[in-house]
């Protein structure tokens, strides 16, 4: 019997790893402000744990979500409240928020056993404007509007207060998001998930459960927007209902869209280019935008995104992922590949 | 022997001097970067705009001066759009990446919070922050000792409303429209010292930043019988408010929080918005005051369109002046620390449009006090003296 990785290469993964951990020497030793772009990445880091959650749900079961901004608001605050105000440790605080978390996407997933698509998108969006909306009334414990102060990450007595420091911490979970991603998405639940999102009447008839397999897949999306939660309260040490606007929602979507649905590595490169292009790109040519078109560098920000998402959805629907692959086998038939576009 | 002490004295000198003249990031012989965060496209993108171009209008003409002790102050702007993290991510590149010598009015409560960490890891003072949130002058929390606080906090204006008020009629029935978000936080916080200080009760009636309807709070309020509303909005929210309630045939007095006090708001409002009174934290740019007259002078001087000169383009102003003034006061050779203890010094410094201003090391809140502002006959009139 084959091996769930057998037909892949993963010899790259190792110097990956290796090479993800030597990049803020890289950084520090070419650039003084080696701190900005640290800040950028350790943003990518957390956003990747949760769009791998979003992939398995949206990607893997097509069961559109447009409420995981609340998702991660709702991990942030959990674990600031557990860890500020009830006093339990940050490393016990990263397994129950998502848990938390997790049992609020199972019942967020019980709508998804009646309605699909757009419907499905306007109830979790609805949802994040609940959340809001808590987050504000239950200010005894979230100060309400004003925002929240939060402790920095302490494990085992070692406090992680900078950004060199969160790097380390947010790509060490994020690999471990990646790696368990992946290893759903080759197991019977990812293929379950895939059969649902193929065909709700077939993978009936092969035996899937949809109810279990729709509720499992907004639980497994709720936990790793929780632990991209609890890890964006305390490396961000100030988190307010402002960071969770329902434009997040979106912007994760895109981002999965844009790396290629039902593709774990295609939700990493997807975060990556979103949040580059986001935080690095478009300030960097603001001012350039501004003297061509007079309009600001957020305006075009976003007509930046929808045309990318609407290029993405009609040139290339398999996404960054697909096209990498596509590349891939392109050099490898090389020269006797059928004459056909590249990408 | 001669020769060893005069070289010793000498050297000694030099380290002396040397260390006077310590460099700090976005100094140079010539120039001080000053970096600052707007919301340039977000839900407050109108005063993105005007805020910086007021503050560069005192910047222009304090360079065409000779600049401070020489240097012409350069300020370079990134936009947050009204959301905490891109708020980091900017502060974050003005300082790491841009170098620039420290912060000045970014704009809004939240992302203000969120960048309280980046300015104690830098050192970095954040100087008048456009926000009025009393929480900018809490000296008990996170880089307080890096951030100058310029404008009379909501808190308190929200008090100050409350008390004139009762004194104005003891059996007034009042009622409170916020915000509901870090703005109205703060409104609802010197409503509850009101609340206990004057044994008043407060109807209170929220609604959502960026809001058009008001239909439901104006009925609320009717229903509850309150007699003065204040509105804690910015420019259309309270035009909106009042031609509702006068379209309701509900006419109670109406009061305003300090982003309020806009003239905009008077001539959009029309008849509805005759007798509304703001409480505002400076003079009026259109005023006697010493520093309205310079504006209005430099506006005409430099040309600056209509459409900008007003209510914030002067508060953009008159905080620049507050910068230069904290820069003046670190010397020849500025250092952020030099910076931070220059501001301490100011002792009811008067630039001519707050209140006299105070620093110490344990009170940076700057001013405390506010004039009311009353529409009548559609024009604004300053109806009070300082007030606190």
């Amino acid at each position: 019997m084959k091996g769930r990785y057998e037909d892949e290469n993963l010899t790259w993964i190792p110097l990956l790893i290796v090479g993800i951990f030597l990049l803020p020497f890289m950084l520090k030793g070419i650039t003084y402000s080696y701190k900005y772009y640290l800040f950028v990445l350790n943003m990518v880091g957390i956003y990747i744990i949760l769009t791998v959650g979003l992939d398995l749900l949206s990607g893997y079961t097509g069961l559109i979500s447009l409420g995981h901004s609340a998702f991660l608001a709702i991990g942030a605050y959990t674990s600031a409240i557990l860890v500020d105000q009830v006093g339990i440790p940050f490393i016990l605080s990263l397994v129950i928020s998502p848990l938390i978390v997790g049992i609020f996407g199972f019942l967020i997933g019980f709508p998804a056993l009646r309605i699909t698509g757009m419907y499905l998108g306007l109830t979790t969006m609805g949802f994040g404007f609940i959340v809001k909306r808590l987050i504000i009334a239950l200010r005894v414990w979230t100060k309400g509007a004003g925002g929240l102060e939060v402790s920095p990450p302490v494990i085992f007595g070692f406090t992680f207060n900078s950004d060199w420091d969160n790097y380390f911490l947010i790509f060490t979970c994020a690999i471990i998001a990646v790696v368990v991603g992946r290893r759903i998405g080759k197991s019977k639940i990812g293929r379950a998930l895939m059969a649902i999102r193929d065909s709700e009447q077939a993978a009936e008839a092969t035996g899937v459960h949809l109810a279990k397999y729709k509720m499992l897949a907004f639980f497994i999306s709720g936990l790793f927007a929780g632990f991209a939660g609890a890890l964006f309260a305390h490396t961000n040490h100030f988190i307010s209902t402002d960071h969770f606007d329902i434009i997040l929602s979106i912007y994760f979507i895109i981002m999965i869209l844009v790396g290629g649905v039902s593709s774990i590595y295609g939700a990493v490169l997807g975060t990556l280019f979103i949040v580059l292009l986001d935080y690095l790109f478009v300030p960097e040519l603001k001012d350039l935008i501004h003297g061509v078109f007079n309009i600001e560098g957020g305006d075009i920000q976003s007509l930046l995104f929808g045309l990318i998402m609407f290029l993405f959805i009609i040139f290339q629907p398999t996404g960054l992922y697909g096209m990498w692959i596509k590349m891939k086998i392109y050099w490898k038939l090389f020269p006797f590949n059928p004459k056909k576009r590249l990408i | 022997m001669k020769k060893a002490t005069g070289l010793f004295i000498l050297t000694g000198l030099l380290v002396m001097g040397c260390g006077n003249r310590a460099s700090a990031p976005g100094v140079s012989e010539d120039k001080i970067l000053i970096g600052n965060v707007q919301d340039l496209s977000g839900p407050m993108k109108e005063l993105g705009a005007v805020l910086p171009a007021g503050s560069n209008l005192y910047f222009r003409y304090v360079n065409e001066n000779g600049g401070v002790h020489g240097r012409q102050i350069e300020m370079k702007v990134e936009d947050h759009q009204y959301n905490p993290q891109k708020a980091v991510a900017a502060a974050k590149k003005l300082i790491e990446k841009d170098q620039v010598f420290c912060l000045y009015q970014v704009i809004g409560t939240s992302p203000c919070e969120a960048i309280r960490p980046i300015l104690a890891e830098s050192g970095t003072p954040l100087v008048a922050p456009a926000t009025q949130s009393g929480s900018m002058s809490d000296m008990s929390r996170e880089a307080a000792g890096l951030i100058f606080h310029t404008d009379t906090g909501y808190d308190k204006q929200t008090r100050i409303l409350v008390d004139n008020i009762l004194a104005d009629d003891v059996n007034a029935k009042i009622g409170l429209i916020y915000q509901d978000d870090d703005y109205g936080e703060n409104v609802l916080k010197g409503a509850a010292v009101a609340e206990s200080s004057t044994g008043a009760a407060i109807q209170k009636e929220a609604y959502q930043r960026g809001a058009t309807d008001f239909a439901g709070q104006v009925a609320n309020l009717m229903k509850g019988g309150a007699t003065h509303v204040i509105i804690a909005g910015v420019v259309k929210e309270p035009i909106i408010v009042m031609k509702t309630a006068a379209a309701m045939g509900y006419a109670p007095k109406f009061y305003g929080t300090s982003p309020t006090m806009d003239h905009r708001v008077s001539l959009a409002a029309g008849p509805a918005g005759e007798g509304f009174t703001s409480a505002n934290f400076a003079s009026l740019w259109n005023s006697d005051a010493e520093a309205a007259v310079l504006y209005r002078e430099l506006c005409t001087k430099y040309e600056v369109p209509e459409a900008y000169m007003g209510m914030y383009h002067f508060y953009g102003f008159i905080t620049a002046q507050v910068l230069v003034e904290g820069l003046e006061r670190a010397g020849q050779y500025p250092t952020r620390e030099r910076l931070v203890n220059g501001l301490e010094t100011l002792n009811n410094w008067d630039g001519g449009a707050f209140p006299p201003i105070t620093y110490s090391q344990t009170d940076h809140a700057g001013t405390e006090s506010v004039i009311l502002v009353e529409v009548k006959d559609g024009v604004q009139t300053v109806i009070t003296d300082w007030i606190d």
